[in-house]
Parts: structure tokens; C-alpha cells; sequence
């Protein structure tokens, strides 16, 4: 070590010019995955192991996040309350929606935070599916930080084209959460369908049918000369390979006889399962054993326990051609997404309801990532648009309550986005000065069907006679699919308006804290690096310097000794403390005291290098 | 920037009518949506992007209005000043009235059940017909400037497609008790 490693000017290493990293992320319910311009072409970055997908699972224990992803997926069977998966399937739900149907065994839900804000109760305390969500982010984020030695400084994020406002109002938060800029939220079909069209060149009318672990989506897409047009879209969000697997583990419980089986159980006996239906990709038959009984699962059996499951998939595809009014005989192309397309019933029954058979060529559990990531570099300006643009509809009708607690739908599912629409309302009684806007969302004709989005009131209104008034309400959804409401009544311009927020789960106040909670704990986490790097910097240079007069101490003046012992002290006693600007002052001071010194033991070794030293020791004093 | 044009019509650089050439309505939609859409300006600032939003929102509203032959026959009733909003039991003849009637309780007859298929099929193509009937009424009374007589029409026009959509919602809770 050496007195120069350490004379640079500012302390630490000169910082690189930013380079515009962009990725693409594909949040899913079972498995996430990353993808980013690696040597001039998008691919989904893999972990230090070489898996691609990061089990989409938090493992959480009394300290905090113990583990994310296959570690955390791994402790599902021995700690299964306190390893959350498949948390994309509670975003945007109530409470209620979350205890109901035994969708979420074997989890608890916190009900302290209450109806609004429903939690998972765990070992660190009560973690919604934000939360859960964001630490999967976080976790993508330094895979690519770490692959690609650059920060993360845009990512589009795939969303299911079936989700509602208020899912995708909490991707956002749990992007937000993770410190993730959030470029577009792209529809996981077009994403799909992005990816092969770009690769091939592929042009006409697709359908994307997309099984992942919990959510089914269906979209039909035009492409021509690089604008892809979705022209429906349909699906179910809770539908998905976990219902398969949820299915064939009813059947096991029926088959052996089994009791009731305890929350605890569920995930081994969700696992049993899952590996009987794998096995049936490529075999007639798969064995299986549970608790001390053994049998086999035959191909035509399975056929016969997911047939409700595939008819449901094939509804949807359905309701989607009728909504486009489009034959299926139009259809160019038919692409599977999602690691359960895999399963041949459901191959067979797309091929079947099509007419041909799907394609699969890329790998169906990456390829939504691939096109995301492809997307993303053209709009962070990586890559020139050319003529690549995404023309996206609304997947949901949004509307307003009137009179008989009736929906009138403003914006009808399937509009092309962004959009505005506006329509004429009244009021129904004489002298009415406000007026109570619910804004849902949802197919049905009958409010309490439809899921509410936002409530909100418009004041000001003189009084007139009922039917006088006329307040227009304008409904905005902008290219992510996310919703502003605003109302404002004709003579007086009184005036109201609502970002829509999910109703159920966090409300923007929620948001903000948990935001200013992360912003904190990121505050503190720079605090303690900046104090460890100046600790580290102050060692170096006071070790060099011990060194330095070991060696070469006679060519101090005795002033010089006493004021770089002086430093040296002030230095020593600094690092007692924890104000690493101190340190880093200090760090200066002594830096500065011997300067000189520094420059006549250069001298020295360039007089030594002269007398015939050798020029590494010259390399190594020179650091 | 895009520039608003007075009219829809105008905005494609079609001429004002209800005929239009589909293809050039799609190619027209699309190049200028490759212009002014949001993802353009993605990284742009506030104001830029709050434009793009309102320029793409109108781009897709002309779009979607030109689109679809009813809503353009409403359009185009707009165009020349007339209310469509606003329909009068008078607006519709007796006999009309009464053949909706007839259509809406074939409908509400159907059994519950798959044989409903055939039947809901039937009137599926009975609605469609007379739409299309229609249309063609449409358009000759418009291009004639028959402008009171449009209207019944289009309000006519408004009734099966409306009455089309009930057969859809039909034909979906029907399949969804259906095996197929």
C-alpha cells in the first residue's frame, strides 16, 4: 500500500457516464422474470444459478424478508404461513374476496389494517400484496443491476389485460415501492405477441391465449407494418395452473380417503399435485402418493377433473370473438403463453375452438418478458420506434351509478386507450345542490355486480328544479389503462374531479407513508454506506501513512511528525464516532499535512528506480 | 403536432358520407396514432405527454366513431344539426314498434337450454338483415337529404343493434350452462 493509492481528489472512484438501462419485467403470480439488450438483443437475464424465472414467493421470518424467490419457494413446506406466493392473485381484492373461496390457504390475513387494506399475517408482521410484489421487483431489479453492472433506469412491467384499476394501480405502487420506474404497464398478451411479431415479421390477426399460474387472458391483435391494434381482450383473473393443480389435489383428497387437511398441509399437497400434471405433459400416466396412499393419475382422467377449468378458458375465447365480430376462421395465428399451455388438454382444446394448431416456439414462460423488454428499449429512446407502437383498449367497462343502483357504462370494454368520454347528467330532486358519483367498473348492469372504483361529490350546484342541472361527467384513461373522473356542472363551472385509487386495498394516504417509510429506510441505508465507505478510506490512508514513516521516516521534519501525529489523532478519534463527514474532513486534513512527505518518498523511489530497482517496484509504489 | 380537423371525416382525409373506404380509415388511424400516441413521448415532459394523451384520445374517438356504421350514421345526422339524443315515441311508425316488440319476445321465449341455439342463431340473422335493410334506406334518404326520414332510420338502426347485443349476452349465459 502506498501514500498515492489514496491522494485522489474527491474520494472514491470516478462514477461512469448513465447509461439508459431498460428493462422489461414480467411480475408474475408464479414465477417473475427480467429482460434487457444484452449485446444488441433482448434477453431474460438468469440468477447466479442459471434459472431464468424467479419463484414469484417471499419468505418472511421475525427479522424481516429472509429470502426471495427459489429459496423462499423452497421453504413453502416448512414454514408454509410465513412464505407468501402467488400474491399478485390478492392485488387490488378486499379482505373478504381474500378469506372467501379458500383461494389463499393456508395464509392469514391480517384483519387489524382492515377491510380496505388486507394484509398477510406474518412472522415480521403484516405484509399486503404491494409489499409482497415490491420485494419481488426489487429483487429483478438487482439481478439486473448485478448482470449488467448499470442501474435500472425504466422498466415496462406486464400486467394481465384482464386486470382492473385498482390492480393496476398497485403494480404501479409496488413498482414505485421498489424504487422502479415505471415506463408503461403493457397488457402480458401484447407483450407476447411484441416479441414474435418483432422476431418474425409476423403480420394479421393473433390470438394470444395465455394460461399463466393465476391468471388466463385472451386477446385478439391486429398487426400491420409494426402497429399492433388489440381488438378484445377477455380472460379471468382467477383462473390460472394453480386452479389445475388446486384441482387434482381435490381429487387426491377424494381418491385417499384423506380428512379435512390442515392449512400447514396445503402446500406439499399442492405440490404432489402440481408434479402428477407436469409428469402428464409427456407421459399417459403419473404415480402419486400422499400420505401412505399410492395411485396413478391417467391422461384421460386428468382430461375428465380439468375439463371445467378448459371450458372456462375456451368461454373466454369465445366472448372474445363475438366482441371483436370477428370468425374465427379469420384468424392468422394462435400463440400460447404461460407455462400451463404446456398441458396437452389444453393444447388440444385451443387447436380444437381455432382450427389450427397454436404456436409455441419460443419459450412460452419467457417470451412475455422478451417483449416487454423490447418495448422498453424503444420508449426509453434505446432503440428508434420506427414504426413499432402499441394500440391498447380498455379491457373493462367503466361507468357511473345512476338512479335504481343502475350502471350507466361511459366507456365500453374494448375502447381503443386513451380515451375520453363524456356524458350529461341531471339531478332528480327540486332544489338538489350536490350530486354523489360512484364510478365502477365491470360488465353488469346492476351497481352492486360491478366493482366500485372511486366515490366522489360535486358541490356548487345552484338549486334548481330536478332535471335543471346539467353536470358533465368526463371519464380520461390514459395508454397504461388508468382511470381520472371528473365532473362539472354547466351555469356555475362548480367543479370536482377524482384520480381513481383502488377502493379496496391501499388508499393514496397508505401509499404515501409506505413510500415515505421505504424513502427513510433508503435514506438510512445511504447513510451507513456513506459512513462505511469513509471509515474504509480513513484506514487506508492512516495505514499508509504508519507504513510510509516506518519506512521512510527520516525524511520528516519534526513538524511535519507532529502535525501528521496531530491528524492521525483526530482521525483515530473520529472513527469512534459515527458522522462520516467527519471522517471524511479529517480524511482531507491528514491527506493534506502530507502531501509533502508523500512527494519526496516519490522522488526517493524514482532515485531508487535509477540506481537499477526494478520497475515493478516502481508499478507498486505508484499503486 | 397533429392539428384538429373540423370534422372526423376530415381528420382521415376522407370525404364527408357514409360510405368509406375501411382500409384507408385503418391506414389513415394508424399513421397518425404512430405520430401523436403517448408512447412517442414517454420521456418527454408533463405538458407533452398531457397533449399526446388528448391528441391519441381524439385520434381514437374519430376513429372508433367513423368505425362502426351506426355511430357514423349518428355522426353524420350530428354533422348536419340534428339531436339523435333525444327519440320520440312518434319518431318510430306503429308497425315498427310492433315488429320490436315481436323481435324482443322471441328473445325472452327462448328456452333455457342448448336447442336455444338454433333459434338464437336465427334471429341473429333476422337482425342482421333488416339492419343491413335499413342501412341501405339510410344512406339513400341521406344522400337524397331526406334528413327527417334518416333519423327514424338511424333510430331504427339504433334498435337492432341494440337488440343484437341483447342476442350476444344471450348466446353467453346460454353457453356458459352449455356443454360444448
Amino acid at each position: 500500500m502506498s501514500l498515492l493509492q489514496i491522494s485522489e481528489p474527491g474520494g472514491g472512484a470516478a462514477r461512469q457516464a448513465i447509461h439508459r438501462r431498460a428493462a422489461g419485467i414480467d411480475l408474475g403470480t408464479t414465477n417473475s422474470l427480467i429482460a434487457t439488450a444484452v449485446g444488441g438483443e433482448v434477453r431474460t437475464l438468469a440468477d447466479a444459478c442459471g434459472g431464468h424465472l424467479l419463484p414469484s414467493a417471499v419468505h418472511y421470518g421475525a427479522a424481516g424478508v429472509l429470502a426471495v424467490g427459489a429459496a423462499a419457494k423452497a421453504r413453502a413446506t416448512a414454514d408454509p404461513g410465513n412464505v407468501i406466493v402467488s400474491a399478485k392473485r390478492a392485488l387490488g381484492k378486499s379482505l373478504g374476496e381474500l378469506q372467501a373461496g379458500g383461494n389463499f390457504r393456508p395464509y392469514r390475513f391480517d384483519a387489524g389494517k382492515g377491510e380496505a387494506a388486507p394484509a398477510f399475517a406474518t412472522a415480521a408482521g403484516p405484509k399486503d400484496p404491494v409489499q409482497v410484489s415490491a420485494t419481488i421487483l426489487s429483487a429483478l431489479a438487482r439481478r439486473c443491476r448485478e448482470e449488467t453492472g448499470e442501474e435500472l433506469a425504466g422498466a415496462v412491467i406486464t400486467v394481465p389485460a384482464y386486470f382492473n384499476d385498482a390492480q393496476r394501480q398497485q403494480t404501479r405502487h409496488a413498482a414505485e415501492l421498489a424504487g422502479v420506474e415505471v415506463l408503461r404497464l403493457l397488457n402480458e398478451p401484447t407483450a407476447a405477441a411484441v416479441a414474435y411479431g418483432l422476431d418474425r415479421g409476423e403480420q394479421g390477426n393473433i390470438i394470444v391465449f395465455d394460461l399463466g399460474g393465476g391468471t388466463f387472458d385472451v386477446s385478439l391483435l391486429s398487426l400491420r407494418k409494426g402497429v399492433f391494434e388489440v381488438l378484445a381482450t377477455g380472460g379471468d383473473t382467477a383462473l390460472g395452473g394453480d386452479d389445475f393443480d388446486q384441482a387434482v389435489a381435490d381429487w387426491l383428497i377424494a381418491q385417499s380417503g384423506a380428512e379435512a387437511v390442515a392449512a400447514p398441509d396445503w402446500p406439499a399437497l399442492l405440490q404432489v399435485a402440481n408434479r402428477a400434471r407436469e409428469r402428464l405433459g409427456d407421459a399417459d400416466q403419473a404415480e402419486v402418493a400422499w400420505r401412505g396412499w399410492r395411485g396413478a393419475l391417467d391422461a384421460a382422467q386428468f382430461t375428465e377433473i380439468a375439463a371445467p377449468l378448459v371450458r372456462r378458458t375456451i368461454l373466454s375465447c369465445r366472448r372474445v370473438m363475438r366482441d371483436a365480430g370477428m370468425d374465427t376462421g379469420a384468424i392468422d395465428h394462435v400463440l400460447l403463453v404461460g407455462g400451463a399451455t404446456r398441458m396437452p388438454v389444453i393444447r388440444g382444446a385451443v387447436a380444437k375452438f381455432f382450427g389450427r394448431e397454436p404456436l409455441a416456439d419460443i419459450d412460452p414462460d419467457r417470451v412475455v418478458a422478451m417483449g416487454a423488454g423490447i418495448q422498453a428499449e424503444v420508449l426509453i429512446g434505446n432503440q428508434p420506434a420506427g414504426d413499432f407502437l402499441l394500440l391498447d383498449v380498455n379491457p373493462l367497462s367503466l361507468g357511473v351509478e345512476t338512479m335504481g343502483e343502475l350502471v350507466e357504462k361511459i366507456i365500453r370494454r374494448n375502447t381503443a386507450i386513451p380515451v375520453a368520454k363524456s356524458q350529461e347528467f341531471t339531478t332528480f330532486k327540486d332544489g338538489q345542490t350536490a350530486m354523489a358519483l360512484h364510478v365502477v367498473q365491470g360488465e353488469r348492469e346492476l351497481v352492486g355486480e360491478c366493482r366500485s372504483l372511486a366515490r366522489f361529490t360535486l358541490g356548487g350546484i345552484p338549486p334548481m328544479v330536478a332535471g335543471a342541472a346539467k353536470v358533465k361527467v368526463t371519464f380520461q384513461v390514459d395508454a397504461d389503462g388508468l382511470l381520472s373522473v371528473s365532473a362539472e356542472e354547466a351555469s356555475t363551472g362548480s367543479k370536482a374531479e377524482v384520480q381513481v385509487k383502488p377502493s379496496f386495498g391501499l388508499d393514496s394516504g397508505q401509499v404515501e407513508q409506505m413510500l415515505r417509510d421505504s424513502r427513510d429506510r433508503a435514506r438510512d441505508d445511504m447513510q451507513a454506506r456513506a459512513l462505511g465507505e469513509a471509515r474504509l478510506d480513513a484506514t487506508r490512508l492512516m495505514d499508509a501513512i504508519s507504513g510510509a514513516i516506518e519506512e521512510d521516516g527520516e525524511i520528516l521534519s519534526a513538524a511535519e511528525q507532529g502535525d501528521i501525529d496531530q491528524a492521525l489523532a483526530e482521525l483515530r478519534e473520529a472513527m469512534e464516532e459515527d458522522d462520516s463527514a467527519r471522517i471524511e474532513e479529517l480524511t482531507r486534513q491528514l491527506n493534506q499535512v502530507s502531501e509533502a512527505f508523500a512527494a519526496r518518498r516519490m522522488d526517493l523511489a524514482a532515485g531508487a528506480a535509477l540506481c537499477g530497482e526494478s520497475i515493478d517496484t516502481l508499478d507498486r509504489e505508484a499503486g | 403536432m397533429l392539428a384538429i380537423a373540423d370534422n372526423f371525416f376530415a381528420q382521415f382525409a376522407l370525404p364527408v358520407g357514409f360510405e368509406i373506404h375501411p382500409g384507408k380509415l385503418n391506414a389513415r388511424y394508424r399513421k397518425l396514432q404512430a405520430e401523436v400516441h403517448p408512447d412517442r413521448f414517454a420521456a418527454a415532459g408533463e405538458a407533452q405527454r398531457l397533449q399526446a394523451i388528448q391528441l391519441s384520445s381524439h385520434l381514437n374517438e374519430a376513429y372508433e366513431t367513423l368505425k362502426s356504421p351506426l355511430r357514423r350514421a349518428g355522426y353524420l345526422l350530428r354533422l348536419r344539426g340534428i339531436d339523435v339524443e333525444q327519440v320520440a315515441q312518434s319518431d318510430l311508425a306503429p308497425e315498427l314498434l310492433f315488429e320490436q316488440m315481436e323481435l324482443r319476445e322471441s328473445l325472452a321465449d327462448l328456452p333455457e337450454d342448448e336447442s336455444a341455439f338454433d333459434q338464437l342463431h336465427e334471429l341473429n340473422r333476422k337482425a342482421a338483415n333488416r339492419l343491413a335493410e335499413r342501412q341501405g334506406q339510410f344512406v339513400q334518404a341521406f344522400a337524397g337529404n331526406r334528413l327527417e326520414e334518416a333519423r327514424k332510420l338511424f333510430h331504427e338502426l339504433q334498435f337492432l343493434h341494440k337488440f343484437q347485443m341483447e342476442i350476444h349476452k344471450k348466446e353467453e349465459s346460454l353457453e356458459s350452462v352449455a356443454d360444448f
